[in-house]
C-alpha cells in the first residue's frame, strides 16, 4: 500500500495546484488577496461571481470530466487488450452526439440537449451490448469491430443531420461536438460519479490486473471473466456518458492519460485507475484554464490544448521508454 | 406632395415631443418583447450595454445609444467607433469573465448565434439578456425601436427606425410595377449556397422586383449544386463574397457563357455587409440591389 500512496499523494499534489491555479487565473487579473478574501466569503461582488459563479463550477466540471475520461479509456484499454481504444471507440460519443443533436434540430436547448447526449450514449451502449453477443460467444475482437461499426453509423447519421438542419442552428450543433467546458453545469454529478467509481474498481484492482494478461489466464486463476467483462464495459460507459453529457465530446484525454501513467507507473490496474483520474483531471484543468485565458478574451476550444499539451508529452515518455 | 408631407409628419411630432419624453427621471420600468417573444424590462434606461453579435452593435448604435455600448465581439466594425469598445471573445465562444468585468446592465444577445448556455448564465447571474435577430424588414424597423426604449434613446431610435421604413417604402412604391427579373443571389461558393423568399435577402431580392430563381425551396438557406444554377438559367448573378471587394465568385460563372446572366454581362458584386447583416445598412444593400437589377432590365432590351 506504501508504494500506491505516494504516486497517488503526489499526483493529488499536483491536482490540487492545478485547481489553484485555474481560480486564481482568468481573463480579468485579481489580485491573490482578493481570491482569499472571496474564499473566507468576503470581497468585492465582480470578484465572488468571477470566482464562485464562473471558475470554481468551471474547473471542477473540468477536473470531473477529465477524470472520468481517463478512467474510461484505461478501463477500454484493459477490456479490449487494444493500446487503441479510448472512451468513444465503442461509438459511445457518436450516439450522444446524435441523441444531443436531434434535440438541437427539434429546437429544444439546455437540459433537453443534456438528457438527449445520455439517452443517445445509453442507446448506444446497449445496442453494442446486444449486438456483440450476438448467437455465439463474443470475444473483445468482436466487441470492438461491434463498437467500430456502429460508431461509423452513428458518424453517418450525424453528417446527415449537420447536412439537413437549416444554417441558422449549425453554429450551436458545431460548438456542441467540438466539446467545451463553458457549457458544463454542474460540477457534483461527475465528480460524485468519478469518486463513486473509484471506490467501486478498488477492490477490482487485482482482477484486472490478471485480465490484461489474457482471459484464459485470468479464467486460470479464478477471475469470472465474463461478468467483470461486461461489468467494465458498462461502467467505462456510464463514465464516457456522463462526461459527454457534461461537456460535449472532447477528444484525446481518454487514449493518452493511461498509456502515459503505464510509461511512468507500470501497468498495475490498482494504481493506474486511481492515478488516471487525478492525472486526467488535471490534464483537462491546465488545458481548460489555458484555453481561456491564453488569447483572451478569445476562448480556444479546449481540445486544441488537451492534445497540444498531451502530443510533446506522450512521444516524449514513448521515446524515452525501452 | 401631400404624402410626402405626411410621412414626414410622425418624424417632426417625435422631434417635437422630445423635450417631454426625455424629461427629468422616468423612473418608470422599461420594457420590451424580444426575438424570442420574452419581455425584458429594466427598472431604468441601461447605461451599460453588451452587444454579443457584429449585427447587435450596429443596431445598438442606430438606435442611437452607441455611446452607451461597453463590450462587443469579434468583427463589430460597424460603425468605426464600435472598433474602439473592449471585446469579450467572439460570438461563438464569449468571455464571460470580461463580461462580468466591464459589469453591463444589459446584454443583447443573438438567438441562434451565441451559445445558449451562455446567455443562460448570464441571465442566471441576473443580468437581462434581449435577444435580437430581425427576419423581417419590419423586424429591424422594431428592433431599433426597442432597443433605444430599453436605452431610453427613443427620439434618435425611432427617427432611424422612421428613416429605414421610409426608404425601404419609398423603394417598394418605385419598383412596384418593374417588370419582374430573375435572380440567384449566391450566398456562400463551396458549398454552393442561396436563399429562399422567406430569408431577409429574399425579401429585399421581391421589393426591387426580382424573381428570385430558387425563392420556393423550403430551406431558408438552401445548398445547391452548379447544375441547379445552370438549369435555373438566372438573367442576373448577384453575389457577395469574401470580403468586401473579392469578385473570384463572379468570375466563376463566366466560364459558362451559355447562362443569360453571363451573355449580358449581369454579373453583380455587392459588399456583403450592407446586405448580410439586419441593421439599418441593409437600407443601402436594398438600393445597391434593385440599381443592379434596373441595370440588368436595361440590358434585356438591348440583347437579342
Amino acid at each position: 500500500m506504501v508504494t500506491l500512496a505516494r504516486p497517488l499523494g503526489g499526483l493529488a499534489l499536483v491536482a490540487l495546484a492545478a485547481l489553484v491555479l485555474s481560480v486564481a487565473l482568468g481573463s480579468v487579473t485579481l489580485p491573490p488577496g482578493e481570491i482569499l478574501a472571496v474564499l473566507r466569503g468576503q470581497g468585492s461582488p465582480l470578484a465572488q461571481t468571477l470566482i464562485l459563479e464562473l471558475r470554481l463550477p468551471r474547473s471542477l466540471s473540468a477536473f470531473a470530466v477529465g477524470g472520468l475520461l481517463a478512467v474510461a479509456g484505461a478501463l477500454m484499454q484493459v477490456l479490449l487488450r487494444n493500446p487503441l481504444a479510448d472512451p468513444y471507440v465503442l461509438g459511445l460519443s457518436g450516439g450522444a452526439s446524435v441523441g444531443a443533436l436531434a434535440a438541437m434540430l427539434a429546437g429544444l436547448g439546455g437540459l433537453v440537449v443534456s438528457g438527449g447526449a445520455f439517452a443517445g450514449a445509453l442507446l448506444s451502449t446497449l445496442l453494442v451490448f446486444g449486438l456483440a453477443h450476438g448467437r455465439g460467444g463474443w470475444t473483445p475482437a468482436r466487441l470492438l469491430l461491434t463498437g467500430v461499426v456502429v460508431a461509423a453509423g452513428w458518424g453517418a447519421v450525424i453528417t446527415l443531420m449537420l447536412a439537413v438542419t437549416p444554417a441558422d442552428r449549425l453554429p450551436g450543433m458545431l460548438y456542441w461536438l467540438m466539446g467545451d467546458l463553458a457549457y458544463a453545469r454542474a460540477p457534483w454529478p461527475p465528480l460524485a460519479l468519478l469518486l463513486l467509481v473509484c471506490l467501486l474498481v478498488m477492490p477490482l484492482g487485482r482482477s484486472l490486473n490478471v485480465l490484461a494478461r489474457g482471459p484464459l489466464q485470468a479464467a486460470a486463476l479464478g477471475v469470472s471473466v465474463r461478468r467483470l467483462e461486461w461489468g467494465i464495459y458498462l461502467g467505462a460507459s456510464a463514465l464516457t456518458a456522463m462526461a459527454v453529457t457534461s461537456a460535449g465530446s472532447i477528444g484525446f484525454v481518454g487514449l493518452v492519460v493511461p498509456h502515459m501513467l503505464r510509461l511512468l507507473l507500470g501497468n498495475d490496474q490498482r494504481l493506474i485507475l486511481p492515478a488516471c483520474a487525478l492525472a486526467g483531471g488535471t490534464l483537462l484543468l491546465l488545458a481548460d484554464t489555458l484555453a481561456r485565458t491564453m488569447i483572451a478574451p478569445e476562448q480556444l476550444p479546449v481540445g486544441v490544448i488537451t492534445a497540444l499539451l498531451g502530443v510533446p508529452t506522450f512521444l516524449y515518455l514513448l521515446y524515452r521508454s525501452q | 406632395m401631400g404624402k410626402r408631407l405626411l410621412r414626414g409628419l410622425p418624424l417632426v411630432l417625435s422631434l417635437a415631443l422630445l423635450p417631454l419624453v426625455a424629461a427629468p427621471a422616468l423612473a418608470s420600468e422599461r420594457c420590451a418583447v424580444d426575438d424570442r417573444g420574452r419581455e425584458v424590462c429594466l427598472p431604468a434606461p441601461a447605461e451599460r450595454i453588451a452587444a454579443l453579435s457584429p449585427g447587435a452593435t450596429e443596431l445598438v448604435y442606430a438606435a442611437g445609444a452607441g455611446e452607451r455600448v461597453v463590450a462587443v465581439v469579434a468583427y463589430s466594425d460597424y460603425p468605426p467607433e464600435a472598433r474602439q469598445v473592449a471585446s469579450v471573445g467572439s460570438h461563438t465562444r464569449v468571455d464571460l469573465e470580461r463580461l462580468l468585468a466591464l459589469a453591463p446592465d444589459l446584454v443583447i444577445g443573438w438567438v441562434t448565434g451565441n451559445p445558449v448556455e451562455q446567455l443562460e448564465t448570464l441571465e442566471a447571474l441576473g443580468l437581462p439578456v434581449f435577444y435580437i435577430e430581425p427576419r423581417t424588414l419590419e423586424g429591424v424597423a422594431t428592433a431599433i425601436e426597442r432597443l433605444s426604449r430599453l436605452a431610453g434613446s427613443e427620439a434618435a431610435g425611432e427617427a432611424e427606425a422612421a428613416r429605414f421604413r421610409d426608404g425601404m417604402a419609398e423603394l417598394a412604391e418605385r419598383y412596384a410595377d418593374a417588370a419582374p427579373l430573375s435572380v440567384f443571389y449566391q450566398v456562400w461558393d463551396e458549398p454552393l449556397m442561396t436563399i429562399n423568399d422567406d430569408h431577409l435577402i429574399g425579401q429585399v431580392l421581391s421589393l426591387c422586383g426580382g424573381v428570385n430563381v430558387f425563392g420556393e425551396l423550403d430551406r431558408l438557406v438552401p445548398r445547391l449544386d452548379e447544375e441547379a444554377v445552370l438549369a435555373a438559367d438566372p438573367e442576373a448573378i448577384l453575389a457577395g463574397g469574401m470580403g468586401e471587394e473579392n469578385r473570384a465568385w463572379l468570375t466563376h460563372w463566366q466560364q459558362y457563357p451559355a447562362l443569360t446572366a453571363v451573355a449580358r454581362d449581369n454579373l453583380f458584386f455587392v459588399p456583403p455587409s450592407l446586405i448580410q447583416r439586419p441593421t439599418p445598412r441593409l437600407l443601402e444593400g436594398s438600393r445597391l440591389f434593385c440599381e443592379k437589377l434596373e441595370v440588368a432590365r436595361s440590358r434585356r432590351e438591348a440583347s437579342p
